[in-house]
């Protein structure tokens, strides 16, 4: 009864990183030189939080493989017009050939100098799937380091499709680019449109699937019954984007109907800025020397600086002190026997008025439940437990709210992530055993450590690179198209900063410059790898037409799509079982990639790969090669470029700079340092090691998912509740912007407020389409959202067979989710085809009547309105991309904005 | 002894179709076809709604309904509980997958690639098996894991090797596998520490795909179980028709034809005994008999997936099969119903009544067998299908009497009053089916029963008797007046069985009967979908 013989059937063991929740082990069945099946690996079971186990985007690889609707050769452009009705008249060319045009045309762009006549730079490359691609890549992250700047900022989804103000202020806040509650520990658990369940990948799904069974409860607060919400106890159909109202509201209660005890008063004063005291200015009042910001001790019952030993913080009460304060551009007043009061006095007056029944009005949520969840949350909170772990005791707090997109990203991000943050603050759940905890960083370095990149600054805070908003430092001209260090202080500028925006300020200055900014340009040359922005982007019919301007486009691609349509060099790279690469594994990684090993993976091919295709480290080789740059491509290598460095004081396994190396040397070289790496250099197995074994681990103390320890060490406090160095910051880059002329970006500074307020964002968003389009929006009457599909969300699968058949047993795949009651009283029924217009467009698709969505919601998941990617372009499943304007007036000061918009719905035909 | 027995714990599931995926890769399923998949139920009506993921397939029974229905003994059930398909014998009557009230079953006409037109892939090149076309396949529980990892000394859901790809693959850790009548195994530890149910467990098939809902009441957490209750809305997604009941798609007209073909024949070949008793020449009425006979089962042969193989494979399940007793019988009653007529002999054409009244019943009796539709299972379909059987041959021999040169009145008499007996039959019958059906159907079948009643009552009952009472009252108009209440009575008897077969033939469906504890809360009412009325 088996199949096939030893010889000819084999188990190849690689990785799956096609989202941002892996990467996982997989294996992949060879039959006869054939891939039949992806298995778990079972080998991994006791290294991998999910037992070496991969979700179901994984079983597509093997059709992705041998789809036959696969580019198999390179190809060029013979019609030189661009748009969607136009035929590309690609035709097969040679490798030779292919990477000859592209050669010349990076020469000739280099040649002209690296950056543009406004300063951008001439190159530029757009990857999706929040930095997955790079698992894909092979050494093309080295050869564009070896390039040279490189313009990362034309987004492909990001800003409005990932969790941006959560990367951003996460970061900020506690080196969380992305949170997650410590779900193992975790007791309560309270989810803002969190989707953990469709995108928190299988250790996400796995955690939480034990943590059910253990008796966590989850409560879903969502306007739909999404995947997660299904899976959690209680499910609260809240209004869209006025979650920060619900969460001002649970603040309110912990504030001014529980008594101090039950909050972690301990944490607050020891651990955050919370006693630290305000001047008359908005500013921390500081001693008039040090400039440490005071505390008011309640031993001495006077102001002392933070950092006195043996003081006794005061966190409620009115008292007077002298100090100074410091406000923007060096701004200093002096104080004598001043009116002042603490962080936290100020945030309990803050939060007075925002009471459940205030927002009860605001979420259209009952007050008692608002309020019943605030208590829930405060009595799970066990304040003053411990835990051990590892040995050392730290606090226990096995409560946790965490975010979804829409929430946390757009304007009241900031509000949302801040009451989040603060909610976690209150009881001391920040970053310990139980609580909520950060899972990587992105912005700030290194990024291989949350631990490492924790340094002190002044005022008892982690340090955080922010641009620099001072008159001397500010970049008052752009170096990306996205100007993104000149208008975001909180994105930083490391390699990340740029793909995170504001992306779409990229898209928009390429129809229309923004005032006092350089003038726009294309790129010479634009690369894309393992992304759509005409299709995943937000207004995507703007988008395609910025594409279609672009002179020279180079696209590695798999098969035709919406935005190689506008290619004029394709580039079919080795697939993922056709491919080598090593990346590194474990650790904590977004989503809920928790691990108690760190290591290597090998990505290898498991079967010969197609005609045609080569694998990209070969293209990035000969690119380098063909443009005179092989030494600083290998330096690149050397240096760490293929994700671990060649060359350290333990170990030395460099490639010679000046040679061209093949595919295997290259990865070999990338598999011995790895070994050594992990053994501390006493081991220097190479890629054959890693072809058997597929991975090799070394432990991860399970203390460093936990950044409290790093504070208390090092003696740090968690900058919350007040947002001081924000407030300041806000100002100084308000008087650059103004003494520079630009006061479109006034709006967005209004954000940097020292603590949030309610804004009612469901009205921004209506007065930006009022304003913007000129209609009644009283005329679109249904808030559409989308959820993301654990089928296909990043997957870049929407031609896999396989995929679309089993994710149409998921409810919504095939249409627009719609709320069976409403649909009633508008005498539409299941299967209707109806039109879904926004003030900006329409698109078409079938409802699909469910009970678990709010009667003015609507929901479109996932991405789809192909129209030329095979397979896809016949769904006839709407995406609400094309309805999204992409206006200044949705972007917050952080750069995003938000999946969400106001539609109308019209009978079209009835189903047959 | 061992009895494989999957767990699907509830409170895990995510309804990701990894499992689905799994299924589809470790057996090479070609598109469309699910062995395994999730379901997406939801439960309730805005704001209090949940939502519920339940994997399905084959249940492995031990009780299958699927096994004794098998003419060929394609489907079997081992000694350690798997129920098998031997796909060399199959004949593609899809029997088994009628009686299945899981609906785990599946019949492709075609190989189904997955980029269909453009032909094969590679891997389908690898691994398509021609042998699944035109058959029932269905979930093995991954029978050549179990076997071979046996055989290696592995433990079928201890060790990945002998388990199956579902259960391997689930990243929620909601799949389990093992040996149920091992008291110390997983899934028997599992099955003592939770509450669990198995779907339609008032059919009584005992299903081996257990559902956890909720930790165990003496573990001190979760709500105390309570007999099922249901949601009154629930609705849902499913991988072939919903989650609610839909119609039978494995049946069309073809085996329509065969229910309406052997039931007027037989019919006619009964009410053939009229003619004798009246020395009527028996050639006509036995030659359209069996006629009818033989095109109901063209049309039935020409809907089996393997006719080359039908006509000898139907034979080998007499046991149990009625559809292997009605090929039998139809093997004596075709020589013995031409036989009769071509030798216009009295005792031979007696002798094929008789063969015609047993293959009548073998047709009522396999809709009876039938256990996964609803509309089917009754024991009141069996009455109905006889009493039309006879009421449509009383009819059609009105008619062929009427066509016949030689007047006949007292035959006709006699037919009449037979039909008017016949249709009285009918209409008892038809009252008891529907009074059957009330509650245990779901609502698509007692909607397209309701539907045919006015006009099955009123033309196919109340016109023809009156008809037939006139033709007894006034003889110059017998002979019209009963041939055309004969042909109202056998064309009702034709719409009846087009409604039950093809129409009225909604499945099973499926359903929980508790939704799981999500965490702490969250578990309790279970859903029906399509049902109105909860059995």
């Amino acid at each position: 009864m088996s199949r096939g013989t030893a010889q000819r059937d084999r188990k190849v063991p690689t990785y799956c990183y096609q989202c941002v929740a892996g990467p996982d082990f997989l294996t992949v069945r060879v039959e006869d030189g054939v891939a039949t099946e992806v298995e778990p690996n079972f080998a991994a079971a006791s290294v991998h939080p999910a037992a070496g186990r991969v979700c179901v985007k994984a079983f597509g690889l093997v059709q992705k493989t041998y789809n036959p609707h696969r580019i198999s050769n390179p190809m060029k452009r013979t019609n030189p017009r661009k748009g969607r009705h136009e035929d590309p008249g690609f035709v097969a060319i040679s490798w030779d050939e292919a990477l000859d045009i592209i050669a010349a045309k990076l020469q000739a762009a280099r040649d002209q100098g690296l950056t543009d006549g406004s300063g951008f730079p001439r190159v530029a490359a757009s990857f999706g799937g929040g930095g997955t691609p790079t698992a894909y890549m092979g050494t093309f992250p080295a050869f564009l380091s070896a390039w040279g700047p490189v313009d990362f900022s034309f987004g492909s989804g990001q800003g409005v499709k990932c969790y941006h103000s959560e990367h951003l202020y996460g970061e900020f806040w506690h080196r969380a680019f992305t949170v997650a509650p410590d779900t193992p520990l975790c007791e309560y658990n309270i989810s803002f449109g969190s989707n953990v369940e469709a995108s928190g990948g299988v250790c996400g799904v796995k955690r939480h699937a034990d943590a059910r069974v253990r008796g966590m409860k989850r409560v879903q607060v969502e306007p739909h019954l999404s995947i997660t919400g299904a899976c959690s106890a209680e499910w609260v159909p809240i209004k869209p984007k006025t979650d920060a109202a619900f969460m001002m509201a649970m603040i309110h209660v912990a504030l001014h109907q529980r008594p101090r005890e039950a909050l972690d008063l301990q944490f607050l004063k020891q651990h955050t800025s919370s006693p630290y005291l305000l001047g008359t200015h908005g500013f921390y009042l500081r001693d008039a020397e040090s400039r440490k910001p005071l505390i008011w001790d309640s031993v001495s019952d006077r102001a002392v600086a933070f950092d006195t030993a043996g003081a006794d913080p005061a966190l409620d009460g009115a008292f007077r002190a002298d100090g100074v304060e410091e406000g923007p551009d060096g701004k200093i007043w002096q104080h004598t026997d001043i009116p002042c009061r603490s962080a936290f006095a100020t945030m309990v007056e803050h939060f007075k008025d925002t009471t459940p029944a205030w927002a009860a009005q605001v979420c259209d949520v009952p007050a008692e439940t608002i309020g019943r969840i605030a208590g829930e949350y405060l009595d799970h909170a066990r304040v003053g437990e411990t835990i051990e772990i590892e040995g050392r005791t730290l606090p226990f707090r096995p409560v946790a709210i965490t975010l979804g997109k829409t929430v946390n990203n757009g304007w009241g991000g900031y509000d949302c992530c801040w009451a989040r943050t603060m909610l976690a603050c209150l009881v001391g759940a920040l970053e310990v055993p139980g609580g909520l905890l950060g899972t990587t960083v992105r912005i700030n370095r290194p990024a291989s450590s949350r631990q490492a990149s924790v340094r002190s600054m002044r005022d008892g805070f982690m340090d955080y690179p922010m641009n620099p908003t001072d008159k001397e430092n500010w970049r008052s001209r752009p170096t990306t198209r996205s100007a993104h260090s000149t208008l975001i202080p909180l994105v930083g500028n490391s390699p990340w900063s740029q793909a995170l925006g504001p992306t779409h300020m990229a898209w928009m200055m390429q129809a229309e410059g923004n005032e006092h900014l350089p003038t726009p340009t294309p790129p010479d040359v634009w690369f894309v790898y393992r992304t759509n922005p005409a299709i995943s982007f937000w207004d995507t019919e703007a988008v395609g037409a910025a594409i279609d301007r672009f002179p020279f486009t180079v696209c590695f691609a798999y098969t035709p799509d919406e935005t190689n349509h506008a290619a004029d060099v394709l580039l079919p790279e080795c697939t993922d079982l056709e491919s080598l690469q090593l990346i590194r594994i474990g650790g904590t990684k977004y989503v809920e990639q928790y691990w108690d090993y760190q290591g290597f993976a090998l990505r290898q091919p498991a079967v010969e790969a197609a005609s045609g295709a080569r694998d990209f480290t070969w293209i990035a080789t000969q690119l380098a090669k063909r443009t005179g740059l092989l030494e600083a491509y290998n330096g690149a290598i050397n240096k760490g470029a293929a994700g671990v460095s060649l060359k350290t004081a333990a170990y030395d396994v460099a490639l010679d700079p000046a040679k061209e190396h093949s595919v295997e040397e290259i990865w070999d070289a990338a598999c011995r340092a790895a070994s050594a790496e992990l053994s501390g250099g006493a081991d220097n197995q190479g890629l054959e090691y890693y072809r058997e074994h597929g991975y090799r681990v070394a432990p991860f103390p399970r203390l460093d998912w936990y950044l409290y320890p790093e504070i208390i060490d090092q003696s740090l406090r968690f900058e919350m509740p007040y947002q001081e160095r924000l407030f300041r910051i806000g100002q100084e880059l308000a008087n650059r912007l103004h003494e520079k002329g630009i006061t479109w970006w006034d709006t967005q500074l209004s954000e940097y407020a020292a603590l949030p307020r309610w804004h009612d964002l469901p009205s921004l968003w209506e007065k930006a389409l009022t304003d913007n389009f000129d209609v009644d929006i009283a005329d679109y009457p249904f808030w559409l959202v989308t959820s993301r599909s654990m089928q296909y969300a990043w997957g870049g699968n929407v031609d896999i067979q396989m995929i679309k058949e089993v994710a149409g047993n998921v409810a919504g795949h095939s249409g627009v989710i719609m709320n069976g009651g409403r649909a009633a009283e508008l005498g539409i029924h299941e299967g209707d085809l109806v039109e879904i217009a926004s003030p900006l467009s329409a698109t078409r698709g079938h409802v699909v009547l469910r009970q678990g969505v709010r009667p003015d919601t609507l929901v479109m998941i996932g991405q789809f309105d192909h129209w030329v990617t095979p397979l896809a372009k016949t769904f006839q499943v709407p995406s609400m991309n094309k309805l999204m304007p992409m206006l200044l007036d949705l972007t917050d000061a952080t750069g995003s904005s938000a999946d969400l918009v106001k539609a109308s719905v019209k009978l079209i035909e009835r189903r047959a | 002894m061992t009895r494989w027995a999957m767990i699907a714990d509830l409170r895990r599931c995510v309804g990701c179709q990894t499992c689905t995926a799994a299924c589809k890769h470790s057996n090479a399923t070609s598109k469309g076809v699910q062995w395994r998949s999730v379901l997406d139920v939801e439960l309730g009506a805005f704001p209090d709604v949940s939502r519920v993921f339940v994997p399905v397939g084959c249940m492995h029974c031990d009780d299958p309904p699927c096994v004794p229905v098998c003419p060929s003994t394609a489907t079997r059930k081992r000694e350690d509980g798997l129920v098998t398909m031997d796909y060399d014998l199959c004949i593609g009557c899809a029997s088994c997958a009628l009686a299945c009230p899981y609906q785990a079953r599946f019949k492709v006409d075609d190989p189904g690639y997955a980029y269909g037109g453009e032909g094969k892939t590679r891997n389908e090149a690898q691994r398509s098996d021609p042998a699944r076309v035109g058959v029932a396949q269905k979930c093995t529980f991954c029978i050549e894991r179990i076997d071979d990892g046996l055989a290696q000394g592995l433990t079928p859901g201890v060790d990945p090797a002998a388990t199956p790809a579902c259960v391997n693959s689930c990243i929620a850790d909601a799949l389990h596998f093992g040996d149920l009548d091992n008291p110390d195994s997983n899934v028997s530890q599992m099955i003592r520490d939770n509450e669990t149910f198995g779907m339609h467990e008032e059919l009584g098939t005992s299903p081996n795909i257990h559902y956890i809902w909720a930790a165990a009441a003496e573990a001190g957490r979760g709500p105390t179980p309570s007999s099922p209750s249901h949601n009154a809305v629930s609705t849902g997604t499913g991988a072939i028709g919903g989650v609610a009941p839909w119609q039978q798609r494995h049946w069309d007209w073809r085996a329509a034809g065969n229910f309406i073909g052997g039931g007027s024949g037989t019919g006619l070949l009964l009410a053939t005994i009229i003619a004798v008793g009246f020395e009527l020449p028996l050639m006509p009425f036995g030659l359209l008999g069996i006629a009818l006979v033989g095109a109901g089962l063209t049309c039935v042969w020409f809907e089996t997936g393997r006719p080359f193989r039908a006509p000898l494979n139907v034979l080998f399940h007499p046991q149990t099969s009625w559809m292997s007793r009605e090929s039998i019988i139809g093997l004596v009653l075709f020589p013995l119903a031409l036989a009769g007529a071509w030798f216009d002999s009295a005792p031979l054409m007696l002798l094929a009544a008789l063969a015609g009244l047993g293959f009548l019943y073998c047709q009522a009796r396999i809709l009876r067998a039938l256990a996964g539709i609803p509309a089917w299972r009754v024991a009141e379909i069996v009455p109905l299908i006889v009493a039309t059987g006879l009421s449509e041959g009383l009819g059609l021999f009105l008619v062929v009497l009427a066509i016949l040169t030689t007047p006949a009145p007292t035959a006709t008499t006699l037919s009449a009053v037979l039909l008017l007996a016949g249709l009285g039959l009918r209409a008892w019958a038809w009252w008891r089916y529907r009074q059957a059906l009330s509650g245990s159907a779901p609502s698509g079948t007692l909607a397209e029963i309701a539907r045919l009643h006015p006009g099955f009552l009123g033309v196919g009952h109340i016109v023809p008797a009156l008809l037939l009472l006139g033709a007894l009252a006034v003889p110059d108009f017998a002979t019209v007046a009963a041939a055309t209440a004969g042909l109202l009575a056998a064309m009702a008897g034709w719409a009846l069985k087009f409604v039950v077969v093809i129409r009225a033939s909604y499945n099973q469906g499926f359903a929980i009967a508790h939704s799981p504890e999500r965490g702490v809360g969250g578990g309790g009412l279970g859903a029906k979908p399509g049902w109105s009325v909860v059995p």
